[in-house]
């Protein structure tokens, strides 16, 4: 179900958002009024007949009286059912779903600063360190006041060497887990790559026509980076299939791998933050993975969010 | 110098020690949390020590905290607190702490100063002696957000040049030779900020840190 204007719960009053859906609802509702309202005045009629002795004609007026009330009651019920209880209940999940999305990315976002800070500059304050040791000797060995010790300062050029190719490693890999280049080229060659970085031997069936939207494209992506670096770690799998379908509407993502299996979706876990992310869409995750594997993980995901 | 490192990261907690180690000094431990540092100093008691802010558990000021229990219970101990980002109101909490006591002894510093090494060797053995130092980006920041108080705003070019020099910890002739005029001009300088920003002469050893105190609080 995608969000529509009349279902952004913050945008509209309570009021208003009623009247929308009573439009709708009109036809049953007047329906089951009109139902309602002849039931009553047969009753009346049976009644009244009833009163004068007429018992046979009586029967004739109720009957269908009971039928129409009956009918009546029913459509009320649904009609009042499709009107409050469907809207609070789309409010209350839509209102869940963004807080999960905001609190998603500002742990997204504290990550990265954490990753940068604890990687990538912490790395190159120890290279700047090196540097400025460096500097200092050579400085000193320049204008004659410090000891001659190249071997020193090529030691210390060497270590600053390899910390800036540390850093541009770690720099790298963290470009690369906020937004994965080869996404740009579509997903199927970012699975592609993925499949190919992996730490077991992947097996990659893709069949993708046309491209999902982008924000799609990129859940996908995590999802399947997740789920392929959890066979590894956890389901201790020696080989895993990727594959990624789209059909009209639908994207489905599935890992397969031959590891110990009893994977469950556990609170605050991994597989429960994909499920988590992969619901702010209103897609969809599935597990099967008895005890002794294999482990099967089935995405699906709205071609558009 | 007897200097203790509380740092995280252990790369930069190796090339610190090295650093300190090639410049003569003697790193008495080099630790890893707030609570290995302040039982580290209360074993050596160094000179100096040199904390970074973000540290174990909670990674946030950690490091602050530590500072300012150092201060309070071993008085004889500078610390220099460094990290990768300057949050001015740490600056604020450290230099308060540090005016309650008798000595100054502690400075705040980005990380980056430390590719400098003398001029950092320098500012920690000034903050073992009991100086100030606040690094350049503090003041640059503290500047850029005072501009709107009115009691900077009497202050002239010149006059906040030194101040910010001051806030750095330099002494009056190593101000005159920055800003290139003699030392008897920044005597004046300094008494006038002293006199604008209403501290009274008998202040004496305090009145530099109290100085950048109140320009920090205005």
């Amino acid at each position: 179900m995608r969000a529509t204007d009349d279902n952004v719960p913050s945008q509209r009053s309570v009021l208003e958002r009623i009247l929308i859906r009573s439009w709708e609802y009109r036809h049953l509702r007047f329906w089951a009024g009109y139902r309602i309202v002849a039931g009553i005045i047969l009753v009346f009629c049976g009644v009244a007949t009833l009163w004068v002795g007429a018992y046979g004609w009586a029967a004739l007026f109720l009957v269908p009286a009971a039928l129409f009330l009956m009918f009546g009651y029913w459509e009320m019920t649904i009609a009042y059912r499709l009107l409050y209880a469907p809207l609070p209940q789309r409010v209350r999940e839509l209102e869940r779903s963004r807080s999960r999305v905001v609190d998603d990315s500002a742990a997204g976002l504290r990550r990265i600063e954490r990753d940068l800070h604890d990687g990538a500059q912490a790395q190159l304050v120890a290279v700047s360190m090196k540097l400025g040791l460096a500097t200092k000797k050579l400085g000193g060995m320049v204008d004659g006041t410090g000891q001659t010790d190249l071997d020193r300062v090529l030691e210390l050029v060497v270590a600053a060497h390899r910390g800036t190719k540390e850093a541009i490693t770690e720099l790298r890999d963290l470009a690369r887990g906020i937004h994965p280049p080869a996404l740009d080229q579509g997903l199927g060659a970012a699975l592609a790559t993925l499949a190919a970085r992996s730490d077991l031997p992947v097996e990659l069936v893709v069949d993708l026509p046309e491209r999902p939207s982008p924000a799609i494209e990129t859940i996908a992506y995590f999802c399947a980076a997740e789920l392929l670096a959890n066979a590894a770690k956890h389901g201790r799998a020696r080989h895993a299939t990727l594959e990624a379908a789209h059909v009209p509407g639908l994207l489905r993502v599935e890992v397969t791998d031959d590891g110990i299996g009893g994977a469950r979706v556990e609170a605050h876990g991994g597989l429960a933050g994909l499920a988590e992310r992969v619901r702010t869409v209103d897609g969809r995750l599935r597990l099967s993975s008895p005890p002794g594997g294999p482990t099967m993980v089935t995405v699906e995901l709205p071609s558009h969010a | 110098m007897r200097i203790v490192i509380a740092e995280d990261s252990a790369v930069v907690r190796a090339g610190l020690a090295e650093i300190l180690a090639d410049s003569g000094h003697e790193v008495a431990a080099a630790v890893g949390n707030a609570d290995d540092l302040l039982a580290a100093v209360a074993e050596h008691r160094p000179d100096a020590a040199v904390v970074d802010v973000r540290m174990p558990p909670g990674y946030t000021d950690e490091g602050v905290r530590a500072a300012i229990a150092i201060r309070r219970d071993h008085p004889k101990t500078g610390v220099l607190v460094f990290s990768q980002y300057i949050e001015t109101h740490y600056a604020a909490d450290l230099l308060g702490a540090a005016s309650a006591g008798s000595a100054a002894g502690v400075g705040y510093l980005l990380k980056d100063r430390v590719s400098d090494v003398d001029e950092f060797v320098d500012a920690l053995s000034r903050v073992a002696a009991g100086g100030t130092v606040l690094d350049p980006e503090v003041v640059t920041q503290l500047l850029a957000a005072s501009r709107r108080t009115d009691k900077l705003r009497s202050f002239t070019a010149r006059e906040r040049e030194v101040l910010t020099l001051m806030a750095e910890g330099r002494s009056n002739s190593a101000i005159a030779a920055n800003l290139v005029v003699s030392e008897r001009a920044v005597e004046k300088h300094v008494a006038n900020i002293f006199s604008k920003l209403t501290l009274a002469p008998s202040d004496a050893d305090n009145r530099r840190v109290l100085a950048v105190l109140r320009y920090l609080e205005s």
